[in-house]
């Protein structure tokens, strides 16, 4: 569908011949639109544990540390860092960082945003839900203007890689406004300040002509190239894709995969992607029987065709995993064997096992995962497994599979989790040990369990990467889950959009780029 | 709806034909509720058929054949309508959809018109406590927005057919609790009840024999538009991601599953939407006709 | 309309929000899924993490002791914070008020405007061609699910001609001065006919979504009022008296057909005000039924309780609307 360029909007062809010529702010000379797909819950960036919300803080509230496009983990505010001790991290803060409102950031600004998220109900009573975001941090000492130092009570690896996650806020505005002044203002350092919150519908902001530059690893350095930002929000797909169709918006998220041939199709819109961060795979009830035998859980893996349905239904856009780790994480094991989708082998394995007419099962998923799970479904009938799909709501579905007495009576469930860290801490310590948070498989191995408490406070990368590989191999190899696929995010980008690549971590950071 | 509720004159007098003949006959005038109604009967024999119609298993997925296009755009005369997202045959899967799209309309509508008449029987008739308690609860499920309501209910019971059409009949009986509340209030006055009533006829003999049949009528009217009301709820539940279970088909839930699919293989929605268009559209002006040729308010 | 009755009228509405209260608790209480969890998502939480979290949610007490909490604080207006927005409940709803409220009284018009004229016409003309065509056309209004009449209206409007905007209330080069919080209203009163048509032009595609179904009513109702009342004896007496049927239909008719329209318009209001969550997500409308939708699927129970009760409020004013309304047409009858 091309859409005629010379049709302006009905509104705005009045405005321009009609009526009074004041109809845009003057000096507004360039202006970049994402269609995104949930609105910020706040602004206090403390307050929150809500992707959508960093992502859109992201643009006006940097962080010690950031990551550029490869997910390297760099500095920002920060000059530099080193490890003192295995326990203590400092930090150096650049010189001649200010505010948005002017006030120079300085080591107390640090110390006091990092008590706001570690000290109990330090949010004007509330505890911050980033808490355990970092780990065994205990506290922050300032060492002079701009040096801080970071106490762990534990050794903890990751700090860095946890850092980019959390952004620096004044003191000085908190103290003079008050806690709760953060969740709809803000006073931060980065590319961007706040125009506008319009709830529910924009966040509107402007470019900070005084901004230090940002990251020195990331070029170019230097103010932001647009003078506005707005970030519009549309919840709907269909509708998000008709806005970039439409020329409304320059970037969409969460582009289904589903629309990938009409954005192409489209002479003013094109489809950009990074791999994710976010694993999906088939959690194997393996306390139930026959799922308890690994046969049949190897049977269930050689069941499905991850290529076709990579191909016919995420649109190519995903790669196949062996096992629990993105390619571009920390300590990714590259050499697991791969579960070939194999239905003769599938069906020789369910009747060593004792199921020679096959298996009926039910896969747990919710409403966005509808199609993948009955694409899944449709091609285990293949191996002589009829599989029902059920769909659940996500605040449903998930408790359930997080408790052992809850799940006795499911068999499998179409999950994910995100790793935005890209690190195997983050991702298969709570899925993979035994008790995790996300342990839907109720998955138990002594062994991995050493693995990965080892290599939690193992200092030397090496060799804790070497203890995830080995960890990875033992999932492989017990086959909790059928192992699935790491997918695309996806954009829609306008072609008028300079200067921007999308992210693994999902962040849309609008610092380089421009618009013609 | 108050127009339903209006004050209605004394049971009619019995001439050479009795009122329902009279409507039948005027209903048959109108040649367009006539052909509506051949339409929903087609649409009701298709749904009953579906094995014998349907020239697919509705359910089998051929990934091959994802979002293959109608049969006149470069399809195959297999799959006359093309095929959806995963593959299936999107014919078979409208048959078999109206089977579940009718079946909850109908369903709910049966049942939610049923409680209603005897809960608003209840409480008109017998008032005090009784005409309390309905009328607070009528108000307070009023209340509460209609797809709320729904979604706390789904949210609460579970995802499953019977929990849709529970979550459904729960705010559907409210309607023709307030119409058959209203009419009994005035009947009870009427003198046919009061002879009745001096004959010693039993309360419940008066509520059932006396006063319903003459107030059934625009229940029934109502009712029918109802049904229509609900296919298009069952859809909106759909879009909320709360319909039915897969792989079962609804009509509701190919329009809202082929949404994403509208710009470039519009015919995965639109031969749903469609569908729901027709039937819906086909019962209303039934239920029009209805209206017109048994309301006696209407009559000349 | 005596005071006695309109003091009634509001103590009336104590029980029924009392009634919603317990049932929107029994709801929460009985529904699975726990806030804490969604809110932590996929990630590493410590057990004294969960805690706090369940703390500052007040889910530590039990549901009596919450519940009764709630209904103490919310007599003193307090209807506690959003779990996500971690804000008071009340502010984030005031905020996203105008948005619907707005979008409701425009649907609402849009109704009028169309059933009006429609019904009355398909009444004078019974039966004609004219009556067939507005009785098929308004019923196809109320016979697509408003989420797909929506996008196709998108696709058609927005993208294929490109004329009007797909999503949002207003343009964000328009600067908005909000006095009443009605974007209709505050660009006419800042003096910017230009925005006031910007606003104007992003709030028809959902307006008309929602005011199609309701007008298919409306014309109904027109339609078989304006029937009656043209076989009433008074005007009957009139045309007899020679007046034109013009003037009998303007002058009389019309008067008293439009009593039942005027009050269905004001009670099936709710219903538009209820169900406007589908229009909102598909136009992303900044309005509340978007944010109840995802305070339910989010367990974000102090915004989904306070948001039920606010409905409920406005379903009884409504109900007291359309009675004085109702009061104020006809003069003969007296509450």
């Amino acid at each position: 569908m091309t859409v005629n360029r010379s049709r302006r909007r009905l509104a705005i062809v009045i405005a321009s011949t009609a009526m009074i010529g004041s109809f845009a702010v003057p000096g507004i000379a360039s202006e970049l639109r994402v269609g995104f797909s949930q609105d910020g819950q706040t602004l206090d960036p403390a307050n929150h544990r809500n992707r959508e919300t960093e992502t859109i803080l992201r643009n006006m509230c940097d962080g010690l540390l950031t990551r550029d496009a490869s997910m390297k983990v760099v500095p920002e505010i920060a000059e530099s860092y080193r490890q003192v001790d295995p326990q203590t991290w400092e930090f150096k803060i650049r010189d001649g960082v200010r505010f948005h409102s002017g006030t120079p950031l300085t080591a107390t600004d640090v110390k006091f945003t990092f008590d706001r998220l570690t000290k109990e109900s330090a949010l004007g009573g509330q505890t911050s839900p980033r808490k355990s975001l970092l780990g065994p941090l205990a506290g922050v000492d300032v060492v002079d203007a701009r040096t801080v130092r970071f106490r762990l009570s534990a050794p903890w690896a990751i700090l860095p890689a946890m850092l980019p996650f959390q952004e620096l806020v004044s003191k000085d505005f908190v103290e003079k406004n008050g806690d709760a002044a953060l969740a709809t203002k803000e006073d931060c350092a980065g590319p961007f300040k706040l125009v506008e919150w319009r709830r529910g519908d924009a966040v509107i902001m402007e470019r900070d002509p005084n901004y230090y530059g940002g990251a020195t690893d990331i070029p170019p350095v230097g103010p932001a190239k647009v003078d506005r930002v707005i970030f519009k929000i549309i919840p709907e797909n269909a509708s998000r894709v008709a806005a970039l169709l439409a020329g409304e918006v320059d970037i969409v998220n969460e582009l289904p995969a589903s629309a990938i041939k009409q954005v192409e199709a489209s002479d003013r819109a094109k489809v950009m992607s990074v791999n994710g961060t976010r694993t999906f795979f088939l959690s194997i009830n393996g306390a139930k029987k026959p799922f308890d035998d690994i046969r049949v859980r190897k049977a269930l893996n050689h069941a499905v065709d991850r290529k076709l349905i990579i191909d016919k239904i995420l649109a190519g856009r995903a790669t196949p995993l062996n096992g629990v780790m993105s390619p571009d994480a920390f300590g990714f094991a590259a050499d697991l064997p791969e579960y070939a989708y194999d239905p003769a082998l599938a069906k020789k394995l369910l009747a060593d096992a004792g199921h020679p007419n096959g298996l009926e099962l039910t896969i747990d998923t919710t409403a966005a995962f509808k199609p993948t799970a009955e694409a899944i479904a449709a091609i285990m009938a293949r191996s002589g497994i009829k599989a029902n799909v059920q769909i659940w709501e996500g605040a449903v579905l998930s408790p359930m599979w997080a408790a052992a007495d809850k799940r006795k009576d499911r068999d499998l469930y179409l999950a994910s989790w995100g790793n935005g860290a890209l690190d195997p801490a983050d991702i298969m310590v709570p899925t993979l040990k035994t008790g995790g948070r996300g342990n839907s498989a109720g998955y138990s191995n002594a062994e991995v369990d050493k693995l990965l408490d080892a290599a939690e406070t193992e200092v030397d990368q090496a060799e804790r990467a070497d203890m995830y590989r080995k960890a990875q191999k033992q999932v492989n190899a017990d086959a909790p889950w059928v192992f699935l696929w790491l997918p695309q995010d996806l954009y829609g980008v306008s072609k008028r959009l300079k200067g921007w690549q999308p992210s693994a971590d999902s962040r849309i950071n609008l610092h380089d780029a421009s618009v013609d | 709806m108050t127009d339903d509720t209006a004050t209605r004159p004394a049971p009619r007098s019995h001439d050479a034909l009795s009122p329902f003949e009279l409507g039948l006959a005027r209903f048959l005038e109108n040649r367009l509720a006539v052909a509506s109604a051949v339409v929903v009967v087609l649409f009701v024999a298709a749904a009953i058929f579906a094995p014998w119609v349907a020239p697919h298993d509705p359910d089998e997925a051929d990934l091959f054949r994802r979002l293959q296009p109608p049969a006149w755009l470069g399809g195959e005369w297999a799959h006359p309508l093309g095929c959806d997202g995963l593959g299936r045959d999107i014919v078979s899967r409208l048959v078999y959809g109206s089977r579940v799209s009718i079946l909850v309309g109908v369903l709910v509508v049966a049942i939610a018109t049923a409680v209603g008449i005897l809960a608003g029987l209840a409480a008109g008739y017998l008032g005090g406590l009784v005409d309390r308690l309905v009328s607070g609860l009528v108000d307070v499920l009023l209340g509460f927005p209609y797809l709320i309501f729904a979604i706390g209910l789904m949210a609460m019971m579970g995802p499953g057919f019977q929990n849709i059409i529970l979550a459904l009949v729960y705010k559907e009986w409210v309607v023709p609790c307030r119409i058959v509340r209203g009419e009994t209030l005035v009947a009870r006055e009427l003198e046919y009840v009061e002879a009745a009533r001096s004959l010693g006829a039993s309360g419940r003999h008066i509520m059932l024999r006396e006063i319903l049949p003459n107030i059934v009528s625009p229940v029934v009217v109502v009712a029918t538009v109802r049904i229509a009301q609900v296919i298009i709820l069952e859809a909106s539940l759909s879009f909320l991601g709360l319909g039915v279970q897969p792989p079962t088909a609804s009509w509701g839930s190919m329009v809202a599953d082929g949404r994403e699919f509208l710009i470039d293989a519009w015919w995965v929605s639109t031969f749903p939407g469609l569908a729901i268009l027709v039937l819906v559209l086909a019962i209303n002006i039934v239920s029009q006709g209805l209206r017109d040729a048994f309301d006696p308010r209407i009559q000349a | 309309m005596s005071l006695s009755r309109l003091l009634e009228r509001l103590l009336g509405l104590i029980p029924v929000l009392l009634g919603v209260s317990v049932i929107v608790f029994l709801m929460i209480s009985l529904t699975p899924g726990d806030p804490v969890e969604i809110m932590l998502g996929d990630s590493r939480a410590t057990p004294e993490q969960i805690a706090a979290l369940r703390h500052d949610m007040g889910l530590d007490r039990s549901a009596m002791e919450r519940f009764l909490v709630f209904l103490w604080n919310a007599v003193h207006g307090d209807f506690g914070l959003s779990f996500f927005h971690r804000r008071p409940v009340i502010d984030v709803l005031a905020e996203r008020l105008p948005a619907t409220i707005e979008l409701t009284l425009v649907s609402l018009v849009l109704a009028l405007v169309i059933a009006i004229p429609l019904g009355v016409v398909a009444a004078v003309r019974k039966n004609s061609w004219i009556d067939r065509i507005a009785t098929v056309g308004s019923l196809l209004g109320v016979s697509l699910p408003g989420f797909w009449f929506g996008i196709l209206l998108i696709l058609f409007f927005g993208v294929h001609l490109g004329w009007l905007p797909i999503s949002g209330r207003i343009g964000y080069s328009s600067e908005v001065h909000s006095v009443t919080g009605f974007l209709l209203v505050d660009t006419l009163i800042a003096g910017r006919p230009a925005s006031f048509l910007d606003a104007a032009a992003h709030i028809l595609m959902p307006a008309l979504t929602l005011a199609l179904p309701m007008a298919a009513i409306l014309m109904r109702v027109t339609r078989s009022s304006m029937l009656e009342v043209l076989r009433a004896d008074y005007v009957l007496f009139a045309e007899a008296k020679g007046l034109t049927r013009a003037r009998v239909i303007g002058r009389h008719a019309l008067k008293n057909a439009l009593i039942p329209t005027v009050t269905v318009a004001a009670l099936e209001t709710g219903s538009l005000l209820g169900g406007n969550m589908i229009v909102e997500t598909v136009f992303g409308w900044p309005g509340i039924g978007r944010l109840v939708v995802e305070a339910i699927f989010n367990r974000n129970f102090p915004l989904v309780q306070a948001s039920v009760l606010l409905y409920a409020v406005t379903y009884v004013l409504l109900n007291f609307v359309a009675d004085l309304l109702y009061v104020l047409l006809n003069p003969r009858v007296r509450l």
